[in-house]
């Protein structure tokens, strides 16, 4: 399923430049909204690898973003002690990781002693515990409240082969590097360069996850969500598991941050350590599929489709701008009810109202798909889409 | 302010420390404190007792509870603003119209919440019913700034039309012995206190509370003696909403408060911790906890005043409690210990 991803920018170019470009604009995420779909993806998997397959719903999951994203801006900013400012983003990636996982074992080792809604409560006193702190630390810059940005000369953080140059790229909105005549044929914009990056760092960490739950660390996950009590009896110490499984999940979604910050080059309390970011990878989850590690990037993408789709105007288009040029001036005039024209009803009830439709979805999601989108397609298929494609191969050879 | 971390016990800041324990324990300093963490411990049990009352029963963690108090804010703030007008000496008494106007509202509200979207999830895990109310406040708080802006009633920042319907006698300050107290904080405690005393007489002396009570012991049991346990979480969730508005419109006067659509997380999250310390679903739990979180929020908000700066901190307050609560008794003060199993 996550191959269709790499095929994204090119499919977008074609069908922009295509008869059906203005429909296309306005129903697509464009290319820079999908590598925010990526990294954050990214996050709502981490998320999902330790709600949806040990059953413990971790609320506070932001405070690992959030510990990632700070890490990487402050490193860059010469703030942490004995990391210099001029780290490679590579092995600021792997600390920032190391940094979150860190963390995840201070908290689990406290938490795990709880279970269910007592679980996630605690989870999400310590992420509002250092939320609240982040956001008054004079330490990290002269207005912590509203965000830090990198700070100093440097161009983009370059993801790639350490130490060696020509393996680089950089990345970021503005930053970015392009690439022309690849192989003779390929030329990359600046956001197509960086999402085929993030897109390389997320694949990676999506393979490590999806290798760690196929393992039989991975069975032992699944056993504790589905009994408890019955896997402790088998002779696991399942207090280590959850344990070992919720600082994996930390440290992923550590990395998360780091390539969120990494790609904004600026972060703020609340985009990172506020529980409503858990809540977001909370919605990417259940809407992709609750315990289908690849589910919640769909469901992010899902989500931000909508959102963009809906938003006052967005980047790659949306709802109200093609709605304003394409509909005739007199029925944007036309009264509905008392007064209300149609313009207003529009601007109304879609100009950026996209969380009121999310949330309605949501609500239909967990009323009638409780599975979410890949876990009722998987249902369907009887397995994942990747067996399903092989044994449709096999049948037709 | 500080620099790091580690100025925090440096020189300089020690220093002050002394000087403002020696204020602090003057007893005009500490009666104005103790009033002041009775009026917030009011609010947070106003806020937190509709929450515990429907997890005491149902076992829902209702997490539209904070949306449903802001649209209590909303609401009652309207009536207001439309009934006091000019504003006069009979303020008051329209204030405890608007109170049960609100409540009515909201309670029918509730019961449609329950009957509709609630009530297909009781065979799913419990986790579902987190994740439907989660959706649910998405919802209405788009919904609330859609409504908020249309009208143009300032989307971001307190509702002063709300705020300006205080009557005159609750902003003045009142002299009690040497210490004088703002009525507004007077207020709030008579009425956080008779609500309270309204609950626990409802859940003590009426049969109804019998039923409830019995049914959050053992939920089929009283269903085996033909009492009709689903009506019964239906009423029991209407209550809880109900309250959440009558929190609402309390707050709705409060100018640390007052009615605005972030409102919802700023009241979800301490009720949160107050439910959670006290022990989920005990209500004597959920007194004893807002009557402790609203007078070490009180305290820690002096010194923070006063002695320590540190901008965010006394926000931190309650979150610290709710972690060092569920370190040294994770069942909360009042809770049973099988409770935390699901």
């Amino acid at each position: 399923m996550i191959v269709l991803f790499a095929l994204y920018p090119g499919i977008h170019t074609l069908l922009t430049i295509s008869p059906v470009g203005a429909e296309a604009v306005a129903l697509l995420p464009d290319v820079e909204t999908m590598t925010a779909v990526l990294y954050f993806g990214l996050f709502a998997m981490s998320f999902d690898f330790i709600s949806g397959y040990t059953g413990y719903l971790s609320f506070g999951h932001a405070a690992f973003y959030g510990a990632g994203a700070y890490f990487v801006v402050l490193a860059a900013n010469g703030k942490i002690p004995l990391v210099p400012a001029g780290t490679s983003f590579m092995l600021l990636l792997v600390l920032a990781g190391l940094a979150a996982l860190v963390l995840a074992i201070a908290i689990g080792a406290v938490s795990f002693r709880l279970s269910g809604v007592y679980f996630a409560m605690i989870t999400l006193g310590f992420s509002q515990v250092l939320y609240v702190f982040v956001r008054g630390w004079n330490y990290v810059g002269s207005n912590p409240r509203d965000g830090v940005f990198v700070t100093g000369e440097r161009g983009g953080f370059e993801i790639g082969v350490p130490f060696i140059d020509s393996l680089n790229v950089a990345i970021g909105q503005l930053t970015g590097d392009e690439i022309e005549g690849l192989l003779g044929a390929i030329s990359l914009s600046a956001g197509e360069v960086s999402y085929y990056a993030i897109g390389g760092v997320v694949v990676v960490c999506y393979l490590a996850m999806q290798r760690i739950l196929h393992s039989p660390f991975g069975r032992v996950m699944v056993a504790i969500r589905e009994n408890e009590e019955r896997a402790r009896a088998v002779g696991y110490d399942t207090f280590r598991y959850k344990l070992a499984a919720f600082a994996v999940s930390g440290f992923f979604a550590g990395i998360a941050g780091a390539l969120f910050a990494g790609f904004q080059r600026s972060v703020t309390p609340d985009d990172t350590f506020y529980f409503l970011v858990a809540g977001d990878a909370l919605l990417a989850s259940i809407i992709g599929g609750f315990g289908t590690l690849v589910g919640p990037l769909y469901g992010r993408l899902f989500d931000e489709s909508v959102r963009e789709f809906l938003s006052t105007a967005g980047a790659g288009g949306g709802l109200l701008p093609y709605l304003r040029e394409h509909v005739p001036a007199d029925v944007l005039a036309t009264e509905l009810v008392g007064g209300v024209t149609v313009q207003g009803a529009i601007e109304a009830f879609l100009n950026g109202h996209a969380s009121l439709y999310l949330g309605l979805l949501f609500v239909l999601f967990v009323l009638y798909v409780p599975n979410g989108l890949l876990g009722t397609l998987r249902n369907r298929l009887g397995g994942t889409v990747a067996s399903w494609t092989a044994r449709q191969l096999e049948r037709r050879r | 302010m500080i620099d790091g971390p580690l100025a925090l016990l440096g020189g300089p800041v020690a220093l002050q420390i002394g000087d403002a324990l020696g204020q602090f324990l003057q007893p005009r300093t500490l009666a104005r404190v103790f009033v002041d963490g009775l009026a917030k411990a009011a609010l947070y049990v106003m806020i937190a007792a509709g929450l515990t009352l429907i997890f005491g029963l149902m076992g829902v963690l209702n997490f539209a509870h904070g949306s449903l108090t802001m649209i209590g804010a909303y609401l009652g703030g309207a009536i207001l603003v439309v009934l006091v007008g000019g504003g006069g000496p009979t303020t008051l008494a329209l204030f405890f119209v608007t109170v049960v106007a609100v409540f009515g509202l909201l309670a029918a509200f509730g019961g449609l919440l329950e009957v509709g979207l609630i009530r297909p999830l009781y065979d799913r895990p419990p986790i579902y019913q987190i994740l439907l109310t989660f959706g649910l406040t998405l919802v209405l708080d788009e919904l609330a700034r859609i409504v908020v802006s249309f009208y143009g009633l300032q989307p971001i920042s307190d509702w002063q039309a709300a705020l300006g319907t205080k009557p005159p006698i609750l902003t003045q300050s009142i002299g009690l012995g040497p210490v004088s107290v703002s009525g507004l904080a007077l207020f709030q405690i008579g009425f956080g206190l008779v609500t309270v005393l309204a609950i626990y007489a409802f859940l003590t002396r009426t049969r109804y509370g019998l039923v409830v009570r019995a049914g959050s012991e053992d939920s089929e049991m009283v269903d085996a003696l033909g009492i009709d346990v689903r009506r019964v979480f239906t009423v029991v969730f209407a209550l809880g909403v109900g309250i959440a508005g009558v929190a609402g419109t309390l707050l709705a006067w409060d100018a640390t408060w007052g009615a605005s659509v972030p409102l919802a997380s700023e009241t979800l999250l301490p009720a949160f911790v107050v439910v959670i310390v006290g022990g989920l679903g005990t209500f004597r739990g959920t007194v004893v906890a807002g009557l402790l979180v609203g007078l070490v929020d009180s305290t820690m908000t002096w010194w923070f005043q006063n002695a320590i700066e540190f901008t965010g901190l006394p926000e931190m307050t309650i979150f610290l409690i709710l972690v060092i609560t569920l370190i040294v008794r994770p069942q909360g003060l009042f809770g049973l210990a099988e409770v935390g199993g699901h």
